[in-house]
């Protein structure tokens, strides 16, 4: 186990024209650890992840993944340095079935299959893995939100990734397949898997991270253990606003 | 110095007439996303209705217009209504290959018809011309320009004041939503293609007056010109249309001064490949229609 | 196993990869050939075999027609590839068309190399016009790369008609074919029905060979969603240039051979924009994105246009555009993906698939 971190990010920084949507964003998350990252809407966090898997190029700062400096490569580039994403709102390739969706992750990550039919029988087993084996033969818009996360996902695991970005997995589930997810989040972490996660649900992230990263208008506003994060008073004012910490304070 | 003094003049007025043509075009590319490959048959078209009336009635094409509007709103809306409104969810080539099919019958209809002759309008005043200094302005196509131009501002005011107007802007913007709002979407996409094919007939109509037309080249050559010119301008831009057209016509008819025909040619389609990787947004182009793909 | 599904041990398992030797691919590969997976191929092999015995049994002029065919076939295929299955629906194949016809002659001509020699090279020169214009072209997306590609296809014209020395130019360029001066003896009609058809035999079987491989995947993956392939790892430049080679060579090959059998020809009628709409219509009548498409509506398109042309004369365009309007409104999806569809849903209705992209 190397001591050097497996993210390793430093004064990242992305503008849009006048307004700077992150700025000198500096943290570090070591293998086999779960990092969760919150903060209010416009906060910057899916920009967060679009900049370290290469959606988009940063203004500044650097990105280094395993010792590697992945800054502004292509989002194949980096993909194959072992890192995969899920998008928050899920893109499925639409005219295939879930199996191939999953198949072309292991077809085409890292380690890829030789053939396509071994990429057919490894999408099985993710299938399973997930809980959509069932499914296997549908056509991806037949699915329900929460199986379509979990296709998401899949295809994400398929690219055989050590760094895997979750973004808002959880939205929009009940509390039974949120505990699903969890469990399938801690099952990942057990295989080896690094995760970086952004979530708007609190219950989710206090089960599932090690650190809590807090972004606010662009920048960390703090970083730390799930319970002083979110209990620290900063992050309260900046979900719920000044006045009612003052209110609840007074 | 005189040579490119008469020929900036020329292309300004003729680009006047060629931003009417483009301006329909460019205005169903950006509220339909459809490219409509028979832009210039329906150009034609006008042409045909125009030097009819002129040749059994007698009729000066500057009055036929209201006629020609007609007859072509009607058949660009029965066109788009029950013919483009079927496939307008499908992959874009689907659509392109249709106003292609679509031009290949009208066309021919039209060759049919009329013969494959030349054909124009001879009016009593489009051979007189208009005097300044050494620059020679005929009146027909300072007429044609001119009512080019007024049209095409009548058509701004449509869309921005109207309520008809602005919801055609509306659909355009997000069909899902406009509907939501009460906005009949299959009559607004018609009209709009009617309103399209009307100025198209309109500019051949003109285009009849200052110049000859055929069932054969003529068509090919207006619906490129048109396609040029939205994309300088900006699709849906009826601004960019104008500036687009006068600066095509000043374009070709300097660059027909100094360089050979064939290369103008192709010039004017590396200047178009630039423009589309540079900037596909066009000279003027609202970023609202660039996404349009 | 869990109501969520397995372990993590499994999961490690699997994430860890599967590789073998070539030869443990090749031996898996042979043991796995059923008849199921291998009709196909059979069935390609006894078309081909069949269409070279039909040979003997027609006239010269039927084999004329069939040659067209063929050629139209070869050419459906190669769009589909760039068209059908990556999405990027070029509007300037003609180019290659073009290009492959004019180096081969040009070769042939200027330089007196055998036209098996020239042909390769119209291949090459092909691929480097597919590169050269591909990797800015490809970043547009929908209608801009459809109207790029035109405008590279009518620079491409332009330039050959400006390089008179070259080309010959706007007089054409006539290939020696008989005597001593020429480099090859002209194929004759024989000649070019079996050439033509093991080009269009070769395309079928690159076209089928890309659709099942991992780059047929990555393909149809860029097509659907670019930046969702982008992200799993798949080199979507790189993707979308190859494919666009591919298309162009396979059109440069055709080209080729078709102004070898021309002979005599001009500007105008190898870089002919209804080569390029024709290869369009044939594919999406026939069914993009499929290998069976292209191979339908080439052949049934060639055989109506040609009936059309020798027996209704002057209307033979207007049917033929009102035909084209019939099709894209009944069968939007291509005819083959229809049938397609309604045997796998047991549902055949023409009218509810006229209802199917409506507004």
């Amino acid at each position: 186990m190397t001591s050097a971190p497996i993210l390793d990010v430093r004064n990242l920084s992305k503008r849009f024209g006048g307004l700077w949507a992150l700025r000198d964003v500096t943290f570090s998350v070591s293998e086999g650890q779960i990092l969760g990252i919150i903060g209010p809407n416009g906060a910057g966090k899916s920009t967060l992840i679009n900049l370290i898997t290469g959606q988009l190029r940063p203004t500044g700062g650097s990105v280094m993944i395993d010792g590697k400096d992945v800054t502004g490569l292509r989002p194949w580039a980096i993909a194959h340095s072992k890192v995969a994403r899920t998008f928050q709102i899920v893109k499925p390739f639409r005219g295939l079935t879930v199996r191939e969706n999953v198949a072309i992750g292991a077809m085409h990550g890292n380690d890829p299959d030789p053939t396509v039919q071994d990429a057919l029988a490894t999408a099985d087993e993710l299938l399973a893995v997930v809980g959509i084996a069932g499914h296997a033969d549908a056509a991806p818009s037949q699915l329900s939100i929460a199986d379509a996360r979990r296709l998401e996902l899949a295809k994400a695991l398929a690219c055989r990734a050590r760094l895997l970005f979750l973004d808002e997995v959880m939205a929009g589930l009940r509390h039974q397949e949120i505990d699903a997810a969890v469990e399938l989040i801690h099952r990942l972490r057990g295989a080896g898997i690094t995760i970086v996660a952004v979530e708007h649900v609190m219950k989710a992230i206090i089960s599932i991270s090690d650190q809590v990263l807090v972004l606010h208008q662009g920048s960390i506003l703090t970083m730390g253990r799930p319970r002083e994060v979110l209990s620290d008073r900063r992050v309260i004012e900046a979900y719920l606003g000044h006045r009612y910490v003052q209110r609840r304070s007074s | 110095m005189s040579q490119f003094l008469q020929a900036a003049a020329y292309g300004l007025v003729q680009g006047g007439l060629l931003a009417l043509v483009a301006v329909g075009f460019s205005l169903v590319w950006g509220i339909l996303n459809v490219i409509n490959l028979s832009h210039g048959a329906l150009a034609v078209t006008g042409a045909y209705v125009a030097w009819l009336l002129n040749t059994r009635f007698g009729l000066d094409p500057f009055l036929a217009i209201p006629v020609v509007a007609v007859c072509l709103f009607a058949l660009g809306y029965a066109i788009q209504r029950w013919l483009i409104n079927l496939v307008i969810n499908a992959p874009i080539f689907l659509t392109l290959l249709l106003t292609f099919g679509l031009s290949l019958v009208i066309l021919n209809v039209l060759q049919l018809a009329f013969t494959a002759d030349d054909r124009s309008v001879e009016t009593a005043y489009a051979s007189q011309s208009f005097v300044i200094g050494t620059v020679n302005i005929p009146y027909g196509r300072l007429a044609a320009c001119l009512l080019a131009v007024a049209i095409t501002a009548v058509l701004v005011v449509m869309m921005t004041r109207t309520r008809i107007g602005r919801a055609i802007g509306a659909t355009g913007m997000d069909r899902g939503a406009a509907r939501l709002m009460g906005i009949r979407a299959r009559h607004i996409y018609a009209l709009t293609f009617g309103i399209a094919a009307a100025l198209a007939g309109i500019a051949g109509a003109m285009i009849a007056t200052v110049g000859s037309f055929n069932p054969t080249t003529t068509p090919t050559q207006l619906t490129f010109d048109a396609f040029v010119i939205s994309v300088l301008g900006g699709l849906g831009n009826m601004y960019g249309a104008l500036v687009g057209g006068l600066v095509l016509g000043v374009a070709e008819s300097v660059g027909g001064l100094l360089l050979t025909g064939t290369w103008v040619n192709a010039i004017a389609m590396a200047v178009l490949i630039f423009t589309l990787i540079v900037k596909p947004s066009g000279l003027l182009g609202k970023a609202q229609y660039s996404g349009r793909v | 196993m869990s109501v969520a599904g397995a372990t993590s041990e499994e999961l490690a398992r699997v994430l860890h990869g599967r590789s073998r030797t070539r030869r443990e691919l090749l031996r898996e590969w042979i043991r796995s050939r059923t008849i199921a997976n291998t009709w196909p191929l059979l069935l390609g092999a006894a078309g081909f075999l069949a269409m070279v015995g039909l040979q003997q049994a027609i006239e010269p002029g039927t084999q004329r027609l069939l040659a067209s065919v063929f050629m139209f076939i070869a050419l459906a295929q190669a769009w589909n590839i760039i068209g059908g299955y990556t999405g990027y629906a070029s509007f300037g194949q003609v180019a290659f068309f073009g290009l492959g016809a004019y180096t081969a002659a040009v070769l042939m001509t200027n330089y007196n190399v055998s036209f098996w020699i020239a042909m390769p090279a119209a291949i090459l020169v092909g691929i480097v016009f597919a590169v050269v214009i591909g990797v800015p072209l490809l970043r547009l997306r929908g209608h801009y790369f459809a109207i790029a590609t035109l405008g590279a296809a009518e620079g491409a014209k332009e330039i050959v008609n400006n390089l008179t020395g070259l080309t010959g130019g706007g007089s054409g360029i006539t290939i020696p074919t008989f005597g001593t001066n020429s480099p090859t003896p002209y194929l004759g009609k024989p000649g070019f029905y079996l050439a033509f058809l093991i080009v269009a035999a070769a395309s079928i079987a690159i076209a089928a060979a890309l659709a099942r491989s991992r780059f047929g995947y990555a393909m149809i993956a860029v097509h659907q969603d670019e930046d969702a392939a982008g992200s799993v790892g798949i080199n979507t430049t790189w993707v979308k240039v190859v494919a666009f080679a591919a298309s162009g060579a396979i059109v440069a090959c055709v080209g080729a051979f078709y102004g070898f059998q021309q002979i005599e020809f001009y500007p105008q009628d190898v870089f002919d924009s209804s080569f390029t709409v024709l290869m369009v219509i044939m594919v999406v009548i026939g069914g993009s994105g499929t290998v069976a498409g292209p191979l339908v509506g080439a052949v049934g398109l060639e055989l109506l246009s040609q009936f059309l042309r020798v027996n209704l004369g002057a209307y033979n365009q207007l049917i033929f555009g009102a035909i084209i309007v019939a099709v894209v409104v009944f069968f939007p999806q291509g005819v083959v993906n229809f049938f397609r569809d309604a045997w796998q849903t047991r549902h055949l209705s023409i009218l509810d698939n006229v209802r199917r992209y409506r507004l």
